[in-house]
């Protein structure tokens, strides 16, 4: 292990994009006129004005059918039903805790909406308001899905399945939302080691395999005696370095694409991939490899 | 930022295996990137950037009448200002308690004259010096400002160029200097023993350098060292929280063998900027 | 603290008139020597020895809790309020904060101290802070403030030490739970001498750096006794590593001997006030 500080000039910052495709979409700013007809659906993004639909944003154009969004880059999360996340207590109300889900407005999660120590059909008593912050205070993580979207934008969550819950030992990673690719499972048991939640949201979760997930996930047990091994830490370091290389080139964040992150970084000592080199070599090979796959 | 209690746990068992959760052993410091003579109207400026941690120092320098006690020498000023561009906390006056600090910390790091000697500064004894101002502006808050702040006003009083001037005539109570009208007739500023800062956090039973902000939070006591050349010109205790005598002596050795270090990477990077650079921002 | 257009400032800016005495021409070499000689100081002092201290509680009536302590010439007197809430604030904060505002006097000094906190003040004020923080149990008193005032009536040398030691004690005074009880030493460095508490003289003198290259410099040390806890160390000059480290133990030592006097002042008090209340 080298103990050398690195100071670089700003003359010699590497360029982090790692664009193959010469075909660069069409990029809408704000007050841009996007379709003069108005038969068109005003999405996200979008407003109307003389009878023009006009971009909001700097973002993209997606379009389903007759509905126009524009899509930003960076944006607060937008949460959508059935979604997966991750996110942080901010505050214990009565009968519901406020989450931080990296949305515009905070997220809730209701006492009733969570599975009690005890059986799902075990009716909630006074008592269990009292003992709520024991379940769940201020600062802890935890992952859950999207149950409704109230009519302000708020979300509403629920942990009503075994694999939601409390989380334990692990690194948490801040992202663009727009950066998480949206798959069916967003919880990966990764073959390296580790496991990983992509929260929708943009919070993404490292933590060690969960081996019985009967017993582990879904309640609210924290098991702070146990010490992760060494081994298992480095694959989570490396994992989440990996992940910041793939974010910094602004590349979507899947199962495939942390693999072979993972894969291509393995010629570099975890700490190297601190270096903005490193880090783009990680993601221009990763992007190669993904190249490689679709053709 | 809160982080829950296992998340605290994670990191602590993490420092104790000397395995960070970034992949950093306890000593290593995260890359950073240095930037100078990017403000035109400053006689010397530097950028730094550790992390998420931006710093932009520039350095003022004007002709002043030494202080009474001190005519021999002459002066030199820290100015921080936390700008609400870092975060909406600063807004008003809620960086001020930081900006002293940071400033304190610095104007007592430099106070000997075997740190940076202001006596080179001195015009003509007891009626003219220049005075140095140095304003350190915090664009970014990402934890670690000690070490960052340190070593852009270093890099700035590298950067910094003072007008040579070539004779000085007293006529009674007027005084006129003549400055070399030519424009790269300058001077630099000794700084080979300006001292730079180190952060010494400590976690559990061990201590550590550049923490990150999980790091930070998981803290019960951290003292900041300041290092020029191979003594310490300053030490002091930040944060809530005590140290027992013999943590406090060990993280100041860590603190003295890192600074040293962190020094010479510092000169190194010194040495590579280009002569003829042209004057820019945010390259 | 805002200016106060009200009172009458005096002039912004004064020069004792000693500095144009032609006494300040000998060098600093022998002016340190005249203060200490073969291990004895002006004063007769050995290096490690402390000035006589005189302390004692109860000199500001309305106070909560106040104490007066004199350090050889040193003279400082400490107040501390009744917690209040804080003022503007609107986050709720698990802990208590504590507020301190350290000033000299305008005559304490060799040069006259303005109304105002200067920049040396601030940054007592912040070392004081952060000294007694963690001495005091903060969780006791949730979201709510205590005011400590250190006022220097002469500065003798070692002024912050001896408001950090005053401020521990009038705390207790007022009946603010602490984990342990503070002290604080000053020690200064210079040509290869250690000298325990300085006085003013020798306090400048141990700022700048005689020719040689020896150490010079002053380390200011706080210490929670029984739980041998380093609450506040501050150093400022140019030391070795060697010397920084031998100056630790020097001052938890030097810390530790106070404590027996700090103990017997608040004794007293207690059995002074049970005595009157019988």
């Amino acid at each position: 292990m080298s103990k050398k500080i690195h100071i670089r000039l700003a003359n010699h910052r590497v360029n982090s994009s790692v664009a193959v495709y010469s075909r660069v979409p069409k990029i809408f700013t704000p007050g841009e006129i996007i379709t003069p007809q108005n038969e068109f659906m005003r999405g996200h993004g979008t407003y109307e004005e003389d009878g023009n639909l006009k971009s909001s944003v700097a973002g993209v154009r997606e379009q389903v059918n007759n509905l126009i969004s524009i899509r930003p880059l960076k944006s607060r999360y937008n949460g959508e039903v059935g979604d997966v996340v991750v996110g942080r207590i901010t505050e214990v109300q009565q009968k519901r805790w406020k989450i931080d889900t990296n949305s515009r407005l905070d997220s809730v999660l209701l006492l009733s909406s969570v599975n009690l120590p005890g059986g799902e059909l075990r009716r909630r008593s006074v008592e269990d308001e009292h003992m709520m912050r024991q379940y769940l205070q201020e600062g802890d993580l935890i992952s859950a899905e999207v149950q409704s979207v109230y009519s302000d934008g708020s979300l509403s969550l629920h942990t009503r399945s075994l694999k939601y819950g409390k989380l334990g030992q692990g690194v948490l990673l801040k992202v663009f939302p727009s950066l998480v690719k949206r798959s069916k499972t967003h919880f990966h048991n990764l073959p390296v080691g580790a496991s990983v939640i992509l929260g929708n949201n943009g919070f993404i979760w490292i933590c060690p395999t969960i081996v019985n997930s009967e017993d582990s996930v879904g309640g609210f047990i924290q098991n702070l005696e146990e010490v992760i091994p060494r081994q298992q830490r480095e694959t989570i370091a490396r994992l989440r370095n990996c992940i910041l290389s793939l974010t910094q080139s602004k590349m979507l964040v899947f199962d495939t694409s942390i693999l072979y992150a993972y894969e291509e970084s393995l010629k570099y000592e975890i700490c190297e991939l601190l270096q903005p080199e490193a880090m783009v070599d990680v993601a221009l090979l990763t992007q190669q490899r993904l190249c490689m796959l679709e053709e | 930022m809160a982080l829950c209690e296992a998340e605290k746990t994670f990191v602590l068992h993490g420092v104790e295996e000397n395995f960070r959760i970034d992949g950093r052993e306890r000593e290593d410091y995260r890359p950073m990137e240095l930037e100078t003579s990017i403000v035109s109207h400053a006689f010397g400026s530097a950028r730094l950037r550790l992390a998420n941690t931006d710093v932009l120092v520039a350095v003022k320098i004007e002709v002043d009448i030494p202080f009474p006690e001190k005519p021999n020498e002459g002066k030199i000023e820290f100015f921080v200002d936390c700008s609400a561009n870092a975060t909406p906390d600063f807004e008003g006056r809620g960086g001020e308690d930081l900006a002293i600090e940071l400033s304190n910390s610095l104007s007592t790091a430099y106070q000997s004259s075997r740190a940076f000697d202001l006596s080179k500064l001195c015009i003509l004894k007891g009626r003219k010096c220049w005075k140095i101002y140095v304003d350190i502006l915090l664009l970014e808050c990402g934890g670690n400002l000690f070490d960052a702040v340190s070593l852009a006003v270093k890099a700035a009083l590298w950067n910094a160029q003072l007008p040579l001037v070539k004779s000085v005539h007293v006529d009674g109570n007027n005084i006129e200097m003549d400055v070399s009208e030519e424009l790269y007739d300058c001077q630099k500023l000794d700084i080979k023993n300006a001292p730079v800062m180190v952060t010494v956090c400590k976690i559990g039973d061990y201590c550590i350098v550049d923490p990150n902000q999980a790091e930070e939070k998981c803290s019960v006591g951290s003292i900041v060292v300041a290092v020029s050349g191979d003594r310490l010109s300053t030490v002091l205790q930040t944060g809530a929280g005590s140290l027992h005598p013999t943590t406090l002596v060990e993280s100041m050795k860590l603190g003295h063998t890192v600074g040293q270090r962190l020094n010479q990477a510092l000169w190194e990077a010194l040495q590579q900027i280009p002569e003829d650079q042209d004057v820019g921002f945010l390259k | 603290m805002t200016i106060d257009h009200k009172r009458i400032n005096g002039p912004e800016e004064t020069i004792p008139y000693e500095l144009f005495q032609k006494l300040n021409t000998k060098s600093l070499t022998t002016q340190f020597n005249e203060c200490s000689k073969d291990g004895i100081r002006k004063d007769k002092r050995k290096t490690d020895e402390h000035r006589k201290i005189f302390i004692t509680t109860g000199v500001v009536s309305q106070a909560k809790g106040s104490s007066y302590i004199e350090l050889g010439n040193t003279k400082v007197i400490v107040s501390v309020f009744d917690p209040r809430e804080i003022p503007n604030r609107t986050d709720y904060s698990l802990k208590g904060e504590i507020d301190c505002e350290f000033k000299f006097a305008p005559f304490s000094c060799p040069k006259r101290k303005l109304q105002q906190q200067d920049s040396e003040e601030k940054h007592y004020s912040a070392i004081m802070k952060q000294a007694l923080e963690s001495a005091v149990c903060r969780h006791e008193f949730p979201n709510f403030q205590v005011d400590i005032y250190a006022l220097v009536l002469h500065n003798g040398g070692s002024a912050l030490s001896a408001a950090i030691i005053a401020a521990g004690l009038a705390l207790s005074h007022a009946g603010v739970p602490m984990y342990d009880l503070i002290t604080s030493v000053t020690l200064g460095l210079q040509n290869g001498e250690k000298l325990v508490d300085l006085t003013l003289e020798e306090e400048t003198l141990c700022l700048s750096p005689i020719a040689d290259s020896k150490s010079h410099g002053i380390v200011v040390l706080s210490l929670l006794s029984t739980h041998e806890q380093v609450s506040q160390f501050f150093q400022t000059g140019n030391l070795t590593l060697e010397d920084v480290v031998e100056c630790t133990h020097l001052l938890t030592k030097a810390c530790k001997d106070i404590v027996p006097l700090i103990q017997k002042t608040l004794a007293k008090h207690v059995v002074k006030n049970v005595k009157e209340s019988i």
